[in-house]
């Protein structure tokens, strides 16, 4: 158990002697994350807000794979992005393999489910009659939207969080598709996984408490927007 | 200007709507009366555009805006308003929910908020402006919902039980509002209703719905009873809340009874007659009904509206509170 402690006590000292590796790779893995879950919600939760308030044919195998497509393995993935991404693929010419982007596309990937298969959820929770009120007063379908928003916006922010959560957890296809590369695509899972796999218990364990801290962070500023809001 | 085709609406394979003809004119209020589940509030939402029917077509001043395949545009929506029964108001105080409709038809802020101010006084809610929704009383926020539908100056008002959480002062407050309201602009009003009282004394056209059809009676005393068997002589014994109505009928199951209300015979005390159905009670109102004539409505633990003339009730001393007995003969009442 002496490891934890060892831990706890080398994240500290990481934190506090400003490492510039470790707030690289925090940096990294804070702005894959973001980049991510910004193009995972903006994609995925109009896409949720269709499937709970739209009739149309197909609606419910379309919800079905969405919430199948939560289950998805990130190995999996990982490793369908490296055969597209990779020279002989066919995204081979965007030149993405082992570079940031590839690893936000992996993981707009497997966060876009959540977003959508939530955001289905939180939308068909809110009371009917609001996007009927806000038709029979003239909104188009712009305004409905938003104003259905307006009412789920604290199952919205849960979307989001889980969302990030998705993205800064995520290690399969990072590794695959980001390669690792110190400097370049390390986040701070990889790292996680590199060092756990060397043996370096503190180091790893040091960095998964950073990765905490920084979830923690953007779990803080979230509450705060959602506390400007009154019913 | 607002009317219905041919039109049928059914969920889940049952149709629950159907109607040759039903139209909306300028000017004019129209009251649609008729039981819980006769088909009144969906035909307000095929009226408000929400819904696309399952056939037949939905026109505006002429021309088809919705029929099973055609959707309406958010611009012919815009030109009717619904008020449900139980009304939400949105997130954001009283005042940013009148001026809701406003803000999206493009007005400004300013604008929208002067407009509010103006629509809350004409129905007495200026108070609210600054509250929130958790800050309301059913009947206010009922209240502020028209309000809410009033402001956009819409040309066709559709309302459901616009008065159910209201008391009586703030249910004449409502019709005098929409009075005055017609007087100003053409504005076709339909409300669904089961104040019979109030349907009579606002509306200019009174249509009674039963099981999703125009009914071709008159609106009181409708009911939806599950007939038993008739015996051999056709008759049988409806249950109506406590009572037994006796009908003749040939035909067992769900149906609507009507009993009109012009063929009950109203005494003070039960009289030997051939009325098969006799039923002693205490009146509970009277109102004028059309010139010389009254409706007297009265509990038998379910209420009864029988329609005499004013020298009758002078005489019998009709008023609330009064026992009365109302007695009708089995063949009176309809079944369909």
């Amino acid at each position: 158990m002496d490891f934890l402690g060892d831990g706890l006590r080398r994240a500290f000292a990481l934190l506090g002697s400003a490492d510039a590796e470790v707030y690289g790779i925090a940096l990294l893995t804070l702005k894959v994350g973001c980049v991510a879950t910004i193009l995972a919600c903006a994609a995925g939760i109009p896409v949720g807000y269709t499937l709970a308030t739209k009739r149309f044919w197909g609606r419910r195998a379309a919800l079905t794979v969405v919430n199948t497509a939560l289950a998805f393995p990130t190995v999996v993935v990982g490793l369908l992005l490296y055969g597209l991404l990779s020279r002989r693929g066919p995204l081979g010419g965007l030149q993405w393999l082992y570079t940031w982007q590839a690893i936000v596309l992996g993981d707009v990937i497997l966060a876009f489910p959540i977003a959508a298969a939530l955001s289905a959820a939180a939308v068909q929770g809110v009371d009917p009659r609001v996007r009927r009120t806000a038709e029979t007063l003239g909104a188009g379908p712009w305004r409905a939207a938003w104003t259905v928003a307006r009412e789920a916006r604290f199952a919205l922010a849960a979307v989001i969080t889980a969302a990030f959560g998705q993205t800064v957890a995520e290690v399969g296809a990072a590794m695959i598709v980001g390669g690792n590369i110190r400097g370049a695509t390390r986040t701070l899972t990889t790292a996680v996984a590199l060092y756990t796999a060397q043996g370096d218990f503190g180091l790893a364990l040091a960095l998964g408490i950073v990765l905490l801290i920084v979830a923690l962070l953007v779990n803080v500023a979230l509450q705060v927007l959602q506390g400007r809001g009154h019913a | 200007m607002l009317e219905l085709r041919g039109v049928r609406h059914d969920y889940d394979g049952r149709t629950v709507l159907e109607l040759d003809a039903f139209a909306l004119k300028p000017g004019m209020l129209t009251a649609v009366v008729g039981p819980n589940g006769s088909g009144k509030s969906t035909l307000l939402r095929l009226l408000a555009l929400l819904e696309r029917p399952t056939a037949g077509a939905i026109l505006l001043d002429g021309a088809v805006v919705a029929d099973p395949r055609r959707r309406p545009s958010t611009r012919e929506r815009r030109r009717v308003t619904l008020v449900e029964q139980r009304p939400m108001l949105l997130r954001g105080t009283v005042r940013d929910n009148i001026a809701y409709g406003l803000r999206a038809r493009g007005r400004s802020a300013t604008a929208a908020a002067t407009a509010a101010a103006a629509a809350a006084d004409r129905l007495g809610c200026a108070g609210l402006l600054d509250r929130r929704r958790h800050e309301l009383s059913e009947g206010e926020v009922q209240r502020v919902a028209i309000a809410r539908a009033l402001a956009i100056e819409p040309d066709v008002l559709l309302l459901d039980e616009p008065a159910s959480a209201a008391d009586r002062a703030a249910a004449q407050t409502l019709y005098r509002t929409l009075a005055e309201e017609r007087a100003r602009r053409p504005l076709a009003v339909c409300l669904a209703s089961h104040q019979l009282e109030d349907a009579y004394r606002w509306s200019d056209d009174l249509r009674a719905l039963a099981d999703g059809r125009l009914s071709p009676v008159t609106p009181e005393n409708l009911f939806r009873v599950d007939l038993p068997p008739a015996g051999a002589d056709g008759m049988t014994h409806a249950p109506v809340g406590p009572l037994a109505i006796a009908v003749i009928a040939e035909r067992t199951g769900p149906a609507i009874l009507a009993v009109p209300p012009t063929d009950i015979f109203v005494s003070r005390a039960p009289l030997a007659s051939s009325a098969r159905n006799v039923f002693s009670g205490l009146v509970t109102r009277v109102a004028r009904h059309r010139p010389g004539t009254v409706h007297v409505t009265a509990d038998f633990g379910v209420e009864l509206v029988a329609t005499v003339t004013q020298e009758a009730a002078r005489e019998l001393g009709l008023a609330p509170g009064v026992p009365v007995t109302f007695a009708f003969k089995a063949s009176a009442v309809q079944v369909f």
